[in-house]
């Protein structure tokens, strides 16, 4: 019979660490980024070149009209990468513990 | 430059060549006209063309300072002041004391084919507008 | 976002919006005296990649010239008139499948 050995304490919680990001999310958090930095970016391309028109400094009505829907593109797709965290987050919630 | 302005491009081509073709068909209708108020025939009248900055309301300041190529615009009217053709009819109204008849000096050949000439150019400015028209609307359709 | 052809068909329709100008201008001043063809070298301003400002006017050689100094043939100009617009209505086309293909690109994510 293997002596009694005594009981080596009971890990404290500061030693217990969250699981911490997974490294796969990486790709994703990087798209969902610079899809946030395109909205931005596009966005005020497009406000910059429909002020130009307006003001009649030569903006060609084709080039704006072209800046104003690569907003509209940036902004949906910034639109459902927004869809696609909110829905995997609501998967992961409704997941049975 | 944006496309609209090239819309007021074409309307000065056409409003210049209206003013054109209106002093040649006064001239043709006074190719034998030997009283006027004035005084003395008919004397022919020549318009003189110049280009213009492209004018439209939307247009900057900007714009015109660009020296951009421009419309078109009547700079002044011509008359012709040389001295009227002479014919010998004595029994003629307004012949003078030695019977000669002072008649304007209109070509009207030359007259006509000038006419022929600005309803072309008339006609091309149409066309120009037309199309930029078109180029503008199918900006719009980038829209769908 | 759009891949590079939207960025050349976009120079394309600059490029042409500029020459169309430049013809609307030649045959409003076709009884100017002494006014010169204006035109812009299309070919070596579109290969121009860097190029992004107004395209460099430039005249054109070998055209008659009339008594009053006038240079300006309404045959020319009316055939780069129609020849702009069906290039212009071409590119806009273009462009137009080129946002399609990304616009259902990005819908057909949505699941």
């Amino acid at each position: 019979m293997a002596p009694i050995l005594p009981i080596s304490g009971v890990p404290s919680p500061e030693s217990i660490r969250p699981a911490g990001q997974s490294k796969g999310g990486g790709a994703f958090q990087d798209a969902f980024t610079s899809a946030i930095q395109n909205v931005e970016a596009f966005s005020q391309d497009a406000t910059a070149s429909a002020q130009r028109f307006l003001s009649g400094e030569g903006e060609e009505l084709h080039t704006t009209i072209m800046a104003t829907q690569k907003a509209e593109l940036a902004f949906d797709m910034f639109l459902q990468m927004r869809n696609k965290v909110v829905s995997a987050y609501q998967e992961v919630m409704r997941m049975q513990m | 430059m944006s496309l609209f302005s090239v819309l007021s491009i074409g309307a000065s081509g056409m409003q210049a060549q209206r003013v054109r073709a209106e002093m040649l068909t006064e001239n043709l209708a006074n190719a034998e006209t030997t009283r006027t108020p004035e005084g003395g025939p008919y004397r022919r009248k020549d318009v003189v063309f110049e280009t213009t900055a492209a004018a439209s309301p939307f247009a900057s300041i900007f714009d015109a300072q660009m020296n951009a190529p421009g419309g078109v615009a009547v700079s002044e009217i011509v008359t012709d002041m040389g001295d009227p053709e002479k014919r010998y009819l004595p029994g003629h109204p307004d012949a003078d004391k030695d019977g000669y008849v002072a008649f304007p000096k209109v070509d009207p050949a030359a007259d006509m084919v000038d006419l022929m000439g600005t309803a072309r150019s008339y006609q091309a400015n149409v066309a120009a507008m037309s199309a930029v028209k078109d180029m503008i609307q199918r900006s719009f359709d980038l829209f769908r | 976002m759009l891949n590079p052809l939207a960025g050349q068909i976009e120079r394309y329709m600059d490029l042409l919006s500029a020459r169309q100008k430049l013809v609307a201008s030649n045959i409003a001043n076709v009884d100017t005296p002494g006014y010169r063809t204006q035109d812009i070298d299309f070919q070596s301003e579109f290969l121009n990649a860097a190029g992004r400002g107004t395209p460099h006017t430039i005249g054109v050689p070998d055209l008659a010239v009339k008594n009053d100094g006038n240079d300006v043939s309404l045959d020319r100009e009316s055939r780069l008139l129609a020849e702009n617009a069906l290039r212009f209505n071409l590119a806009s086309n273009l462009m137009r499948s080129q946002l399609r293909l990304v616009k259902s690109a990005i819908q057909e994510g949505k699941s």
